[in-house]
């Protein structure tokens, strides 16, 4: 580390972190983009750049091992090689990229990175010639100058110094730390330049400058000769130089050179304590220094401390109905109190301000879908490589805003259905073609909002689901008895993918056979309150549909009330209400069903599901009328039978510790403005028990 | 931690500098430095195109400039800075392997180049070189071809 005191160190490595890992994704998106074009030299251009910041970065935090590397690389891509080298090149980014992504988590544990021989290996075959030896050590001794002039160049000076000007000869010698004696050279030529007219140079132009030690110079300036000294004095180019007048021609004999050193060295001590004043020499344009910095229009913050403002929020909405309360129940008591429009007035002015701070906070836990989205290039891309398929990849809708939370938790499952869609879904290039398809698959993936949620979909324009290969595979593992599998409707059928255990694919493959299966993506789904759907067309191809909540912090709800407790469901599951009567339900085959319009609906009460207050369940039987909520997830309907509905309600969720809820009926609670406790319905769940627990009707 | 004396402008007032990287990690690196030699930051821009918006913005005394950006590489901003400010002071900032780049750089009028990763002494040293020319001595930039070949 190149100076910096402990604490910048620790901000800097965390900013690299940052910044080395969007370069990381550059570097994915860029080698994929090679490989679809491998002689795109502005692809080779951004690689390149990326790889030339990480070098820089990592450098300067000291993380000396992933610099060379990049060093290596950087040098490996040239426009020249990555002619040669044609798709190979797209395979040394892509392996580079998981190489310093490998590295860059040992680093951000302080452990010991790992080796990259293998990348090494493919850096090297891409570059066929050695790479250049390092600069050659410093000459001992001083400058060995000889100033030997052309006639021309020596004519030229006489020219000069009969013109009035006094002609310098310069030696500077290139600092042989430095590495680039090229760029020196055109520093030191450009410096000459500015002090005067340069007569003659050796070497004459920056070829073949990589061995360059020393630069001659016959200069004519009106400059005093400190000024040029000092000039001369190029901090990193040049380590040591060496002026003198010029000999015109009559007197340029060489063996005269000795004593005019010896002259100038002599002037040069004399003059030398001068030369600060026009060291000093220096223009500074009269403007106010005001530190005007630039205002940084983005800030990154720690997601915990959204988190904490977030729950603030919530506990903020639940202070507003409190008041609400109070306010209506002094309403009641001092109807013509004057003070009342005033607090009601206060308080309307408060909640309005309230939404607004919600929806800010809200957003601001936003992301792009496409943050998640960047991820799968690549992904698809391995996966189609190690099962020797073409599979190309469709994005759509990555502007798409979701919950940061639920991105995150979104991209183990999402990465699941993806690899299932390339790995099981596509076909190979020979069934496709017999199939009349065009050899190269596709896979879709695409996010929009819907209502409250938010849809991402993956579709692929493979074989699709052989139902009747779930169908025997559900009976073979077991999830289904033998007798009941014909009765499963084909999207029931369709289904029993997201059972424990259950895998269609014949034999285990690498790729998608790890043990987790689609049961997991439902799970995951279930936890975020979210559904997944699936629905496939033989020969044409299968689509997943995730939906999920915008966000987890708050739902809009109906309140409803079952055996004199509230319950909460959310709204976005509700399809209709409806009002029913006792003569309105049959029973058919053991469950209670509901003929609404021309659908059959099967209904369920949560006393049976819970077995809760089953004494009190005969007393509302028996009551003639009660609401059916239609609630929907995914193409599954039923209805829950309750006593009353409350209304809407946007509810705080809380979340519940696992040892307070035996049941995963409820997904949360809330609390409402009076204090009272509301139990949040898991919907998915309760229909999974209601496919799960038949008969039903028994219980009741 | 190394100690640096004050950079000082002539009016003895603090330097002013732009700093044009892409990397926001390397632009926050050379700022530390800055403040280690006593300078302000004028303005920074992570491109070519804003870091010539920026110079016309800030007019600061002395230019950091990354070759390899997005949109305009440091080149042509170099170029374009000093045909409108042929005072301008920029230093370019950049690794081994740029060294064409540099070379152009410098044919643009750049003044001076700096290696990554930057050293603070390097960099000092550099700052005080260029800081320190006569305006009266500033010649146009020299295109490469030799125009004194015998």
């Amino acid at each position: 580390m190149s100076g910096l005191p402990e604490d910048r160190n620790s901000e800097l490595r965390a900013l690299f972190f940052e910044s080395a890992n969007e370069l990381l994704q550059s570097l994915n998106e860029a080698g994929l983009d090679l490989e679809a074009n491998p002689s795109d030299q502005e692809v080779i251009r951004r690689v390149r750049r990326a790889v030339h910041t990480l070098k820089g970065d990592s450098a300067a935090c000291g993380f000396h091992k992933l610099s060379e590397l990049a060093h290596e690389l950087e040098d490996a891509l040239s426009p020249q090689i990555g002619r040669n080298a044609g798709s190979r090149m797209a395979d040394v980014v892509l392996v580079a990229a998981d190489n310093f992504g490998a590295m860059l988590y040992a680093y951000q544990r302080n452990a010991e990175p790992p080796t990259a021989d293998s990348l090494r290996t493919m850096i090297r075959s891409l570059i066929d010639a050695p790479t250049p030896s390092a600069s050659t050590a410093p000459a001992a001794g001083g400058i060995a100058a000889r100033f030997q002039w052309s006639e021309y160049e020596q004519l030229m000076i006489s020219e000069a110094v009969h013109r009035g000007e006094t002609v310098y000869n310069v030696a500077l010698r290139v600092d042989p730390d430095s590495l680039m004696h090229a760029a020196a050279f055109q520093l030191i030529r450009n410096v000459l330049h500015s002090c005067g007219t340069v007569i003659a140079l050796r070497p004459e132009d920056s070829f073949a400058t990589e061995t360059l030690e020393i630069v001659e110079a016959a200069l004519a300036s009106h400059q005093a000769q400190e000024h040029i000294a000092q000039r001369c004095r190029i901090p990193s180019v040049v380590s040591d130089f060496r002026i003198e007048r010029a000999a015109t021609l009559e007197t340029a004999e060489h063996e005269l050179l000795g004593d005019l050193l010896e002259e100038q060295a002599a002037n040069l001590a004399a003059k030398s304590g001068e030369m600060g004043a026009s060291a000093a020499a220096q223009k500074s344009p009269a403007i106010g220094s005001a530190a005007a910095t630039v205002a940084e229009s983005t800030l990154r913050v720690d997601a915990a401390r959204i988190e904490a403002v977030m729950n603030l929020v919530g506990e903020l909405i639940i202070g507003k109905s409190m008041l609400h309360r109070s306010l209506t129940e002094f309403d009641q008591r001092h109807a013509r109190d004057p003070v009342r429009a005033k607090l009601s007035d206060a308080l309307a002015f408060q909640s309005r301000v309230l939404d607004e701070l919600h929806k800010c906070v809200l957003k601001i836990r936003m992301v792009p879908v496409e943050q998640l989205f960047r991820r799968f290039p690549r992904l698809v891309r391995d996966v189609a490589k190690q099962c020797g398929k073409d599979v190309a990849l469709e994005l759509s809708g990555q502007n798409t805003d979701l919950d940061k939370g639920i991105l995150d938790a979104l991209a183990e499952p999402l990465m699941h259905v993806v690899r299932n869609a390339v790995d099981h879904g596509v076909e190979d290039a020979e069934e496709r073609i017999a199939a009349g398809k065009p050899a190269r698959g596709t896979v879709y993936l695409n996010a929009y909002h819907q209502g409250t949620q938010v849809v991402i979909e993956v579709r692929d324009d493979g074989r699709g689901i052989d139902l009747t290969e779930i169908r025997t595979q559900a009976v073979d593992k077991g999830i289904v008895k033998a007798g009941d599998i014909q009765r499963l409707s084909d999207s029931e059928a369709m289904n029993l993918i997201f059972e424990p255990g259950f895998s269609t694919a014949a034999k285990v493959t690498e790729v998608s056979g790890r043990g987790v299966g689609m049961d997991v993506v439902r799970t995951v789904l279930d936890n975020l309150k979210g559904t997944v759907h699936v629905s496939s067309v033989r020969g044409r191809g299968t689509t997943m549909q995730l939906r999920v909540p915008l966000t987890l912090a708050s739902i809009q709800t109906l309140l409803f009330r079952v055996a004199g407790r509230l319950f909460a469901v959310p709204l976005s599951s509700v399809v209709e209400i409806t009002r029913i009567t006792d003569a309105d339900i049959h029973r058919v085959d053991q469950r209670e069903v509901l003929r609404l319009r021309d659908q059959i609906l099967t209904l369920v009460r949560l006393n049976s599901l819970s077995q809760i207050h089953a004494v009190a369940i005969q007393e509302h039987i028996k009551k003639k009328r009660s609401f059916v909520i239609v609630i929907g997830a995914a193409e599954k309907r039923f209805g829950l039978v309750v006593d009353s509905l409350v209304g809407e309600e946007e509810l705080v969720i809380k979340a519940l510790p696992g040892e307070i809820i035996c049941s995963d009926l409820v997904s949360g609670a809330s609390i409402l403005g009076d204090g009272t406790v509301v139990l949040i319905l898991n919907v998915p769940a309760v229909l999974s028990r209601l496919s799960r627990a038949t008969p039903l009707g028994a219980i009741a | 931690m190394q100690q640096f004396a004050a950079l000082l402008r002539k009016d003895s007032r603090p330097v002013r500098y732009l700093v044009v990287d892409d990397s926001v990690f390397a632009r926050k690196n050379l700022i530390k430095m800055i403040e280690m030699f006593g300078g302000e930051v004028a303005g920074e821009a992570g491109d070519g195109l804003t870091a010539i918006a920026e110079y016309n913005r800030s007019k600061p005394d002395v230019v950091l400039m990354d070759i390899t950006m997005p949109q305009m590489e440091g080149i042509e901003a170099v170029e374009r800075i000093v045909r409108q400010h042929a005072e301008a002071r920029i230093v370019m900032v950049s690794s081994v392997g740029y060294q064409e780049n540099i070379l152009a750089a410098l044919q643009k009028g750049a003044k001076h180049f700096v290696q990554k990763p930057v050293k603070p002494e390097v960099l000092y040293e550099i700052l005080r070189y260029v800081l320190s020319d006569d305006p009266s001595a500033a010649g146009a930039p020299v295109a490469l071809a030799g125009e004194h070949r015998s």
